[in-house]
């Protein structure tokens, strides 16, 4: 009943027809409401944009901006001090706005790549304080704490456009197709693999960047994007009273936006216009409501995220999605899941003495080893004895303290590891790292991510070129569905699966990436006897096609039917390496794994 | 130069209250690497119970201690009901935003209550006027009562966490909390009492700086606390020495830039300076580089 209802509720909001017909209700019939009325609408839009902003950031990207109202302000001064101080025309000073916010936001993220989120949620919330203070106490600029009066505006009816004086209802319709336009773009975005890719950083950080995405870059991007959208909304607000203030700017406007966006949904586009429209008329409507506000915006923050952590979109719409539904409709069936690998002299990846310490302990102990196309080495050893590890120096994740890995040829130790996947170099994780949210389809295509060629502007304006592309990789994902055994749950969110589903997935995401080199950290832990059978066709497939394969896994049947080589590690240490036959004769691997018998020197 | 030794003097006795404030902030993130985002509405609310309770007449120390009591309810409350739910979510998002929440709950509440005008702060020991002459140089005894007091507390602070069973308990879970559990450690307990240390140094460290400005408004908090996160990140998240130490450099540094180029520098300066330790040596002057288990 309630899916029913949040089927129909999407259908209905996402339809083209409602869309244009909801913007042409807005822009004609404002024609027919009073001036104040319009001045709300101009204020829903821009809080509309402002929410945007905040989604991509926080929704998408999962970074957390406390200090919003500082880019709206640095967008805000911008466009009023060029404007009435430097006599810029109106065209030049609100792009400009935008160029300044994300400036902000991009010089503001500049430590992302190398601490966690809250750093960054603490300095935005400096950010935002301090902006206020300056502009207080800078007043040769901005006014001060008076603030900046006569900025040409609709109101004072001195803001011309192309020798064009505009009034409330024009402002209003441009402020409206500037919304329009701007939602346009970050709906194209988000269903990109720039916004699968936000929300993978979102998701699990590590397991995003061995699939190549560059972890600082993405959050990086995240916030100069949001900065500058907010930039874009302050410099509209500018132009709309003609008067600047350093309290329009502070920590309340900040947390008035992050309240929108967890009311409307993180993630959600469609909430965070349900949300907006709640905020905007409430404070105007309800006299009571501005009374407590504060109050209010403080219980919504301090438990929202725990009671409803979905918010408005959560319970009214369906959960948003990262493809778009015409690039679904248009996907070219592929041929075969993996392509064979072009192979030279240098093919291998060549680990020499790696040795990894965690203080006082030695988990990697001057291990080597080597993996050749087409060939499955499988790296065994009991719990501890550094496999895991070993994985992780290899894919970047850690730097070794002394030894090299080299992959074709090129040294790749201490290389970070969306560098070390760009180069053809994939692994999957003991506990599968997927993105919850999102259906098998979208975990798969992540793992094509470092393959595409568009950019990331073809991607937001639904370019063609970036549309085929899309569609192509599409298809590829559906070969490598057929092939895991996993087609009929493609559009099934991945939380909804079960655990041997999630293995497989994870190793199809791998491949998507058309890997030269795999490693697989116990695929075939928890999976049935059938997943398990699925499991070795794909590694077998894996090794036709000629990539190298590392397999580390506990189950010996299973690693004995597939297997050419054995690498067997003891507290960090090799203790052997040759065939699986050898292996099991081998009085080193036998201790290892059974105890040894007292002996006289025991 | 009695300039100069008046700005560093009242740089090195709030600087030591932005150690003290760190120290505040780094209880809980040694506990459950969380931090409280409402602290600063801590300090207020308890400089401002303080103020409002001396004004009706109670005696200084029984203020102070009945404003602290509250400090601690509203801490378990936080801790209970705001963070610990919040760590079911995915990163830093719950907990930063959640106890965010409370702090502009406070906000709200006390603008209500006491109005949003600044309340006269009382002298406590000595008042804005009290000087001794030290070579020549007239220095506050007020922000010498500070420094010695903010000096103590770290000192004590230090002590118990070094020396008593608690503290090693204490370490213990900030080292591996699942482990600490196992081996009989009440967790639950070291990491809502982690919240009420918190609570009660951030307490502290508004009547210090309150009893310094001499008034304190609904707003009073926020910046302090950024202040505090920057002499935590300076000194090393989760270092007592460090954040003692940064809250120094910060608390001079703002002096000297407030009293020397303008105040709006002086606003500026700490965000600089944040950013700058955070690109070019995120782990701070004495703090270990984080090993991310993966």
């Amino acid at each position: 009943m309630i899916i029913a209802f949040r089927t129909v509720l999407t259908r209905l909001i996402t339809h083209p027809v409602f869309i244009l017909a909801a913007i042409a209700a807005l822009f004609f019939g404002s024609a027919f409401l009073s001036g104040g009325t319009v001045a709300i609408l101009g204020f829903l839009m821009l809080n509309i944009l402002l929410a945007q902003s905040m989604n991509l950031l926080t929704g998408i990207a999962g970074q957390i901006s406390l200090g919003h109202a500082g880019f709206y302000g640095m967008g805000a001064y911008a466009s009023g001090i060029l404007m009435k101080t430097v006599g810029l025309p109106f065209v030049v000073t609100v792009p400009a706005a935008a160029l300044i916010g994300a400036l902000t936001g991009y010089l503001l993220s500049f430590p992302a790549g190398r601490v966690r989120e809250f750093y960054l949620a603490m300095m935005t919330l400096a950010f935002g304080l301090i902006f206020r203070e300056v502009v207080r106490e800078w007043d040769d600029l901005t006014g001060g704490a008076v603030g900046l009066s006569g900025v040409p505006s609709t109101t004072l009816r001195t803001l011309h456009v192309f020798g064009y004086t505009l009034d409330g209802l024009d402002y209003f319709r441009v402020i409206l197709i500037v919304t329009v336009i701007v939602m346009w773009l970050v709906h194209n975005f988000i269903q990109s693999r720039y916004g699968r890719a936000f929300y993978a950083i979102h998701a699990s950080e590590v397991a995003a960047g061995c699939l190549g995405i560059p972890r600082a870059g993405t959050k990086q991007l995240a916030y100069t994007l949001a900065a500058g959208m907010a930039g874009l909304a302050g410099g509209l607000y500018a132009h709309m009273i003609g008067y600047l203030g350093p309290e329009s700017f502070d920590l309340a406007r900040s947390i008035a936006v992050l309240v929108t966006t967890v009311v409307g949904g993180l993630g959600s586009m469609a909430g965070q216009i349900m949300s907006a429209v709640v905020f905007t008329f409430l404070p105007e409507k309800l006299q009571v409501f501005a009374e407590y506000q504060f109050i209010v915006y403080g219980l919504i923050l301090a438990f929202t995220l725990i009671l409803l952590p979905r918010g408005l979109a959560g319970l009214l719409l369906l959960p948003p999605r990262f493809i778009k539904p015409s690039s679904l409709r248009h996907a070219v069936a592929a041929e075969v899941a993996i392509r064979p690998v072009e192979t030279d002299k240098d093919a291998a990846l060549v680990v020499q003495g790696v040795t990894m310490r965690f203080g006082g302990l030695t988990a990697v102990d001057d291990v080597s080893l080597e993996l050749h196309p087409g060939r499955i080495t499988a790296l065994i050893g009991p719990n501890g004895s550094g496999k895991s590890t070993l994985v992780n120096v290899i894919s970047g994740i850690y730097t070794p303290a002394a030894g090299s890995v080299r992959f074709f040829g090129e040294t790749i130790t201490g290389l970070p590891d969306h560098r070390i996947a760009a180069s053809g170099l994939l692994r999957t994780f003991q506990d599968p790292r997927l993105v919850p949210r999102f259906t098998v389809r979208e975990n798969l295509l992540l793992g094509a991510h470092r393959r595409y060629k568009s950019s990331a502007l073809a991607a937001t304006l639904g370019l063609p070129s970036a549309a085929r592309e899309e569609a192509q990789f599409l298809g590829t994902v559906e070969a490598v569905t057929r092939m895991a055994g996993i087609s009929d749950v493609l559009d099934q969110p991945l939380e909804s699966l079960p655990y041997g589903y999630r293995r497989l997935v994870e190793v199809g995401r791998a491949l998507l990436a058309e890997p030269r080199a795999i490693l697989l950290d116990e695929p075939a832990a928890g999976l049935s006897e059938a997943e398990m059978t699925l499991l070795a066709r794909m590694i077998r497939a894996m090794k036709e096609a000629g990539l190298m394969v590392l397999l580390i896994e506990h189950h010996m049947d299973f690693v004995a039917e597939l297997v050419d080589d054995v690498v067997v590690l003891d507290s960090g240490r090799v203790i052997y390496h040759g065939d699986i036959g050898g292996m099991r004769q081998s009085p080193e691997v036998i201790a290892a794994y059974l105890g040894t018998a007292e002996t006289e020197h025991a | 130069m009695e300039e100069f030794l008046t700005l560093l003097l009242a740089g090195v006795s709030v600087g030591a209250v932005y150690g003290l404030i760190a120290i505040g902030l780094n209880l809980t993130f040694w506990t459950t690497k969380t931090m409280n985002f409402g602290q600063g509405s801590v300090m207020m609310l308890c400089a401002m119970l303080t103020a409002t309770m001396i004004a009706q007449g109670w005696p200084q120390v029984l203020s102070i201690l009945a404003a602290l009591a509250v400090i601690v309810v509203l801490m378990v409350f936080t801790e209970t009901y705001t963070v610990r739910p919040a760590l079911k979510i995915e990163g830093s998002m719950g907990w930063a935003v959640s106890t965010l929440g409370v702090g502009i709950v406070l906000q709200g509440f006390a603008s209500l209550w006491f109005g949003s005008q600044a309340l006269a702060f009382p002298d406590i020991i000595f008042s804005a006027i009290d000087d001794v002459v030290v070579f020549g140089v007239h220095m506050s005894l007020q922000y010498l009562a500070v420094l010695v007091l903010a000096l103590v507390l770290v000192v004590a602070f230090e002590l118990l966490v070094r020396g008593t069973v608690w503290g090693r308990a204490m370490r213990a879970v900030s080292m591996d909390a699942d482990l600490a559990s196992v081996i009989g450690i009440p967790v639950r307990i070291i990491v809502l009492g982690s919240y009420i240390g918190s609570g009660v140094l951030a307490g502290i460290s508004g009547i210090l700086v309150a009893q310094i400005g001499g008034t304190v408004d609904p707003a009073f908090g926020f910046e302090l606390v950024i202040f505090g996160f920057v002499a935590a990140v300076l000194g090393g998240m989760g270092s007592t020495t460090g954040a003692l130490a940064g809250g120094l450099v910060a608390g001079v540094l703002q002096q000297m830039v407030g009293g020397y180029i303008s105040s709006a520098a002086q606003h500026g300066m700490a965000f600089a300076l944040l950013i700058l330790i955070l690109v070019v040596r995120p782990q701070g002057l004495f703090g270990q580089r984080e090993v991310v288990k993966v």
